[in-house]
């Protein structure tokens, strides 16, 4: 065989191997990709998540891929340190996890979508060798066996907005006032039994709750209540309102729900429970303690929009909520 | 000739229309502020004016998805979610009219998600007007200065 003929032939037998390997090879990687679906988010009227259950296995890198089938959503996973992913409609957004530990992890949707914003989660199975089993202690709430549900209005309300400065300066100035300054004190007493505790004490009225005031700011800090602010204000203000006075933009919306639900016909507690609670009103929050308000951000509303936060933040989170939800009562002003 | 000479009057009107320099009431520039909710797929209000140089401040109140806004020419945004209101300041230094737009994915209608912002009056509704008139009169004249010729015949 002359030489160009060998090439000619060479170069034949390659591109029909190509033409057939090619497709077979674009074929193959297609299949592989199928390990990794993308996943759909769409409000949750038309289904939330698809799909809404997610596999993984301890210490190996999930990748996950997303897009949007109507507006702007976003994903995180809840009680984990990560960065929320914003999924939109018409791209792709990718994120990759590993996780340390096994279990039943939520994941929910981190922009407001609607209303119904909130229904947007989903499971995310961890499998893997379980690690030591980790001692769970029952919520404050269960422990003290507070009734999550019953009305909690205090007896006395401060003429004006105590000062936290000034009551610090009359802790410093009184050294035995019955009070106590632990944060289980704090946790379990509402501003209003604290009140009641110092009518022995021989201040004033004005006085005692600025006492009240300095108490609750000594269990938080500067940092503590710009956490509990941005949590609030990308997941409760919505419907709590961004002054806290329960008139958020979905307040309405809920109001009208309440009215046409099924319990607003076996009285007006419940229907007053369907609109979103005001955190300026003295009477409510100087009534609640630390421990019941972490009860109704854990447990959520049952049958209300107040959705339940237990498996989305942590318990530092929570608390840093709360912390920030009394700044709407007293003056932590320096 | 008689023809030719109108013909130049109605042109140089014309441009005098387009191009005049219209007296324009200049206030002193102060700062505006406007509240706007957006909600599927409107903006309300829909429509803001001010004059020349005014600090405007646009408060963006999302009601139910995440909502953007975007000024045209001026290319500044901002976006809110529901709960997170959202101020976008500027300087409204260019006269005119301008399309707000949503520059966030809403829905199926978003694009046909827009505003308008008037800064000053709208002087080319005057001026096309103006020239509208003045076409309407040129055809006018133009029937009359025709109309010998075609009676002569």
């Amino acid at each position: 065989m002359k030489r160009p003929e060998l090439l000619t032939r060479l170069l034949i037998t390659a591109t029909l191997l190509g033409v057939v390997a090619l497709p077979l090879w674009a074929w193959v990687s297609v299949l592989s990709n199928v390990e990794e679906p993308l996943i759909h988010a769409s409000i949750a009227e038309s289904g939330g998540w698809s799909p809404d259950v997610i596999q993984a296995k301890v210490g190996e890198p999930l990748h996950l891929k997303f897009t949007s089938d109507d507006v702007m959503h976003g994903f995180a996973v809840g009680q984990m340190e990560m960065q929320p992913v914003d999924i939109e409609p018409g791209k792709v957004s990718e994120t990759t996890l590993t996780f340390t530990k096994p279990g039943i992890y939520t994941f929910f949707c981190t922009r407001w979508c609607g209303i119904n914003h909130w229904r947007m989660r989903g499971t995310l199975e961890v499998s893997g060798e379980p690690t030591a089993p980790e001692t769970v202690s029952p919520a404050l709430y269960v422990t003290l066996g507070l009734n999550l549900d019953a009305p909690h209005l205090a007896d006395a309300v401060p003429a004006e907005k105590p000062s936290a400065a000034r009551g610090m300066g009359l802790l410093h100035q009184i050294s035995n006032l019955p009070v106590d300054q632990s944060a289980d004190y704090y946790r379990s007493h509402s501003p209003s039994q604290v009140f009641q505790d110092l009518s022995t004490s021989g201040l004033t009225d004005s006085q005692r709750w600025e006492v009240v005031a300095a108490l609750w700011a000594q269990n938080t800090s500067p940092a503590a209540l710009a956490e509990g602010g941005e949590i609030y204000a990308q997941n409760c203000a919505a419907c709590h309102g961004e002054t806290g006075s329960g008139n958020g933009v979905f307040a309405d919306d809920l109001a009208a729900r309440g009215e046409a639900s099924m319990q607003a016909m076996s009285g007006s507690m419940d229907m007053s429970m369907q609109t979103p609670a005001s955190f300026s009103d003295p009477q409510r929050m100087l009534g609640a303690s630390p421990a019941l308000l972490q009860g109704k951000i854990l447990r959520g509303g049952m049958g209300t929009g107040m959705p339940m936060w237990g498996s989305i933040f942590t318990d530092e989170q929570i608390w840093n909520v709360i912390a920030y939800l009394y700044s709407f009562q007293f003056d932590y002003s320096k | 000739m008689r023809f030719n000479f109108l013909l130049f009057l109605l042109g140089l009107a014309g441009l005098v229309m387009m191009f005049a320099p219209l007296p324009v009431q200049s206030s002193p520039p102060v700062e505006r502020e406007f509240r706007i909710e957006a909600s599927q797929y409107a903006y309300s209000p829909g429509e803001i004016s001010v004059n020349p140089g005014d600090t405007v401040k646009i408060h963006l109140v999302s009601t139910d998805v995440v909502h953007g806004l975007y000024v045209d020419e001026y290319g500044v945004s901002i976006t809110a979610d529901p709960g997170q209101t959202a101020t976008l300041t500027f300087v409204a230094d260019k006269p005119g009219s301008f399309r707000l737009r949503c520059n966030v994915t809403c829905g199926a209608m978003h694009p046909f998600m827009i505003g308008k912002l008037y800064v000053g009056p709208n002087l080319w509704f005057y001026r096309s007007a103006g020239l509208a008139a003045l076409v309407i009169l040129s055809i006018v004249f133009w029937k009359r200065s025709n109309q010998p010729t075609i009676t002569a015949n």
